[in-house]
């Protein structure tokens, strides 16, 4: 074995040495070259300590991070990463979260073995069975439950885009059901709304627009080594004037030149009153309104009603403010909005990301000739882009299919959206307990905790109770894995050696760096197992992920063999197929010099099964005959969360301050990895960001535990004194039930008077979703008192 | 005094407070838990509304003139006449804590055997490929640097790291 690595190690060297390595010494966005490990330095760094250094990428954060590393590893055991030059991604650069990865796999809190329960639901007694025991347990039952309530009966959840996520597509379309559970609040609203605006979705112009609107985005935590954030500093550094639109400050605001402090929530009714200083001042490109909108004149008329001052009492951002922003955003050169996941979070959802479509439309920053504002034409989405073959079967959907969402996360008649058919996730697990329209019989929760990571805990618990069967697939125990039929322990990504990765037009294969530390499988071959034990062996590969990765490169000629033969990822001829534009930049299809080409991207198809284009008068649809047509409301309005300070003012006298909470953190991946210590470290406890003359008024020191009550429920967490948010509004990042081992520190309770956020929130149907696209509220009211 | 040392270079307007530099230097260094030898904090400039906010990372200084080894009544402490770093011998180390109370930068550290500990620039970590310590390296940004500089220079970046500390 040691034998074979070797030669492996000097057959990547005289590989690089033969092609000379070609190495980005040069800068992006004109910072200097910074120090990291080439793969020559990495490989002669480890040898020096008697180690091994081996190429591949991280797996801490992500759908598909891509961050290049060097992993190291030292008497078979993993001990650390340093980032890799070569990587496009990050440039050698690597954030906490990867900088801790060994803690993580070496975690005591890694699940060990499969278990089956033995004890009653949440009562956490378990016996432990083989892998195989698992999955044919697993088999036999979905056989059962797809004879007696049909196929649809079984749902998979899925927050926000993972690798594996074509994965749960394809199962789920070959078993023939729909019910993917997508949470309703991550990207896919985003790329709904604007797809129906503007047929695409819009990428800021970080290079070359004079004015920057960062809005609900968090761009230096989401992948703080990746694009983001240095596209970020390097528009500050040349000058352009940021706009910060958030409840509160975090880094990136934080050296923003302008900072809009909006109520958690609000940001519709912002875009609103914006956009009606826009159209009163006049300061639209006239002849892009003429030629490319449809329905400027009834919004002319609509916006009326959202003055600057009716948008002060929603939002709670002065009027003068309002105005300011909106003439800066209007009258610059060229004024990019870079819209972030913070508005998919909030009934009103759909709405603010249309207005703020509208904003980019009328105001003529949409493709605008010389650059800057947001370019049109590429998109984010499924699909590896590099020209594999998809793993998702969108083709095998159909109407029969359609017609069974269990609750649709997008109305039936814009199905299958982007992803594929969907459900929402919350809504998925509240139907095993209202039946309607028919329970779910099985759900399987791979790397997902429904319990801290969608709202109404108190409703999931009940129906994780009353669940016929529930499994859970992770690498660490889970919140609610007292509740499942089956655990099921996976690999980390460094114990795996698949799939392979597509990044800035290359695509480069995982290599396993330890051997898995128990009788693990990766999350991958969970899918194709179950596929394989239920008799769809043709369409799962019989079971093989060399087969399947195989499968994937045969239409670039390429097998997993020869892209292992490139340890650096091979580079892939530019193809038919266009690549995804890089974060950032110009996507595919915008011309960067003129205008380009609004014809085609206004005639861009949706994947519904009707072929329907996005935009049917071939226009920015400013009036929305699609949704009218529908019965939902043709021209974007401001809808109150379930509880707000001038939705509900009688609540208000109880509970005067406004809570939400953060999705995105320097240190976790969404309610992972608290188990870190290294990480924990840093963000040890749940805050509570309390503006201190709030805290002040309350008797409430820094770093107290404080009691923060809703309407729905409480929790107890630390106080920190934040004077960079709106004294009206307190904030927490969520996710926090996990205990940290190593630290001493135990675990939260999943409920009330634990830290979890998610105890706190309305979901009332009528109240607490968005009407066509879902998007669950992360704001309630509440207040808070010394514990 | 030694007329040419090496010293940390903060860019602060480039620091994302992602905290890969204190992570990494934990990782690299094996750093027992509470033990920090580098780290990350944030500094609150203005009042509501007009609010900013800036970041530091902050490690030992290896000053020009370190109070550490003045205060130290072991002589365990020392600066390196040739790269100007500061060392400690932690055979000599008695754990009595008097570098802490002396430290302007709060930067000793004292893990389970009492003994002081901090950053050492990595010194005899350093295997041939590795240009910079893990904090650089692992940078995003670009934010941290180690420079040769003179006394006047490096005395002007204890003075502002100085103000950023005390303002954190």
């Amino acid at each position: 074995m040691k034998d074979k690595q070797d030669q492996r190690q000097l057959d990547r060297r005289s590989f690089l040495n033969s092609m000379g390595v070609c190495v980005c010494g040069t800068s992006l966005y004109g910072l200097p070259p910074f120090s990291a490990y080439t793969l020559n330095e990495a490989m002669a760094a480890a040898q020096e300590g008697g180690e091994k250094a081996i190429p591949t990428f991280c797996g801490m954060c992500g759908p598909s991070s891509g961050c290049g590393i060097y992993a190291f590893v030292k008497n078979g055991r993993f001990i650390r990463v340093a980032g890799m030059k070569e990587c496009p991604t990050n440039q050698g650069a690597v954030c906490a979260k990867g900088q801790a990865a060994p803690q993580w796999v070496y975690s005591p809190q890694r699940l060990k073995t499969p278990l089956r329960r033995s004890g009653a639901k949440g009562e956490g007694k378990f016996q432990e069975i083989t892998w195989n025991e698992a999955i044919s347990i697993i088999a036999d039952k979905l056989k059962a439950q797809k004879k007696q309530y049909g196929p649809e009966s079984l749902a998979m959840l899925s927050p926000a885009r993972r690798s594996y996520s074509d994965y749960m597509q394809r199962f789920l379309i070959v078993h023939g059901s729909p019910n993917y559970g997508h949470s309703g609040i991550c990207a896919m609203q985003r790329a709904f709304a604007f797809s129906y605006t503007l047929g695409g979705q819009p990428m800021c112009d970080y290079q070359g627009s004079d004015v920057i609107v960062v809005w609900g985005k968090q761009p230096f935590f989401s992948g703080p080594a990746q694009s983001g954030a240095k596209n970020y500093l390097a528009a500050k550094k040349r000058g352009a004037k940021i706009i910060a639109i958030k409840p509160s400050i975090e880094p990136d605001s934080g050296m923003a030149d302008i900072w809009v402090p909006l109520r958690p929530g609000t940001d519709a009714a912002l875009a609103l009153s914006m956009l009606n200083v826009i159209i009163k001042e006049n300061l639209i490109d006239a002849s892009f309104v003429e030629k490319y909108c449809y329905g400027y004149d009834k919004l002319q008329e609509h916006i009326q009603k959202h003055t600057p001052e009716w948008g002060e009492k929603v939002t709670g951002v002065p009027a003068r403010q309002i105005q300011e922003v909106a003439r800066i955003y209007a009258t610059a050169r060229g004024a990019g909005i870079d819209l972030g996941n913070g508005v998919e979070h909030a009934p009103s959802a759909n709405d603010a990301i249309r207005a703020v479509a509208i904003m980019m439309a009328v105001t003529g920053n949409l493709n605008r000739a010389g650059g800057g504002g947001n370019r049109l034409g590429g998109g984010m989405g499924p699909g590896g882009g590099s020209g594999t073959k998809s793993v998702n079967l969108k083709e095998r959907y159909t109407q029969e299919m359609v017609n069974k969402l269990v609750a649709p996360e997008f109305p039936k008649v814009f199905q299958p959206f982007m992803e594929g058919t969907s459900s929402a996730y919350y809504s998925i697990l509240d139907s095993v307990l209202t039946e309607k329209p028919y329970p779910v019989r099985m759900v399987i929760a791979p790397g997902t905790q429904p319990t801290v990571s969608t709202r109404g805990t108190k409703r999931v618990i009940e129906a994780l109770k009353k669940l016929d069967f529930y499994v859970v697939v992770d690498v660490t125990r889970t919140a609610d894995m007292n509740y499942a039929d089956i655990v099921l322990p996976t690999e980390t990504v460094y114990e795996s050696d698949h799939p392979f990765e597509s990044m800035g037009g290359s695509i480069m294969a995982r290599s396993k760096v330890i051997e898995p530390l128990g009788p693990y499988k990766s999350i991958f071959e969970f899918f194709l197992d179950l596929g394989v034990a239920m008799g769809y062996g043709e369409d799962f590969w019989q079971g093989s992920m060399t087969a399947c990765m195989n499968d994937l490169l045969s239409p670039l000629n390429l097998t997993i063999d020869d892209v292992r033969k490139y340890p650096l990822g091979k580079s892939l001829q530019p193809s038919g197929g266009a690549p995804g534009g890089a974060p950032g930049g110009p996507g595919p299809g915008a011309d960067s010099g003129g205008r380009g080409n609004f014809e085609s991207i206004f005639q861009a198809k949706s994947g519904r099964l009707d072929g329907a284009p996005y935009l049917p008068q071939g226009k920015v649809a400013i009036y929305n005959t699609t949704f009218e047509k529908e019965g939902y409301k043709p021209l974007p309005e401001w809808r109150e969360p379930p509880e707000s300070v001038t939705g509900t003012p009688d609540v208000a006298m109880k509970y005067p301050l406004t809570l939400s909470d953060y999705h995105t953190s320097k240190c976790y991946t969404a309610s992972w990895q608290r188990n870190v210590p290294y990480l924990r470290e840093v963000q040890t406890y749940p805050m509570l960001h309390i503006h201190p003359d709030t805290a002040a008024a309350r008797g409430i020191k820094n770093d107290d535990w404080v009691i923060v009550e809703s309407p729905h429920g409480w929790m107890k967490v630390k106080a920190e004194l934040y004077p960079g948010i709106r004294p009206d509004t307190v904030m927490m990042l969520h996710g926090w039930w996990q205990g940290c081992t190593e630290l001493g520190l135990e675990d939260f309770p999943i409920g009330d008077g634990g830290a979890n956020v998610n105890n706190l929130y309305s979901v009332d149907p009528d109240k607490a979703f968005d009407p066509l696209i879902t998007a669950m509220s992360s704001q309630t009211l509440v207040e808070v008192r010394k514990a | 005094m030694i007329d040419e040392q090496l010293g940390f270079v903060y860019i602060k307007e480039n620091c994302l407070q992602c905290h890969g530099c204190e992570v990494a230097c934990k990782s690299w260094r094996n750093v027992e838990l509470a033990v920090k030898y580098r780290r990350v904090k944030n500094i609150w400039i203005g009042a509501y509304p007009n609010v900013k906010c800036q970041s530091v990372s902050i490690s030992c200084m290896h000053c020009a003139e370190p109070a550490c080894v003045d205060a130290c009544p072991q002589n365990a402490i020392h600066k390196r006449p040739e790269d100007g770093i500061v060392v400690v011998d932690s055979e000599k180390c008695i754990g009595c804590k008097a570098c802490g109370q002396a430290c302007p930068f709060g930067v000793p550290q004292y893990g389970k055997d009492g003994k002081m500990q901090k950053c050492d620039m990595c010194v005899g970590e350093r295997t041939s490929g590795m240009v910079d310590p893990p904090c650089i390296m692992t940078c995003p940004t670009q934010a941290l640097a180690l420079s040769k500089m003179d006394v006047a220079r490096k005395q002007d970046a204890e003075k502002s790291m100085k103000t950023l500390v005390d303002a954190a």
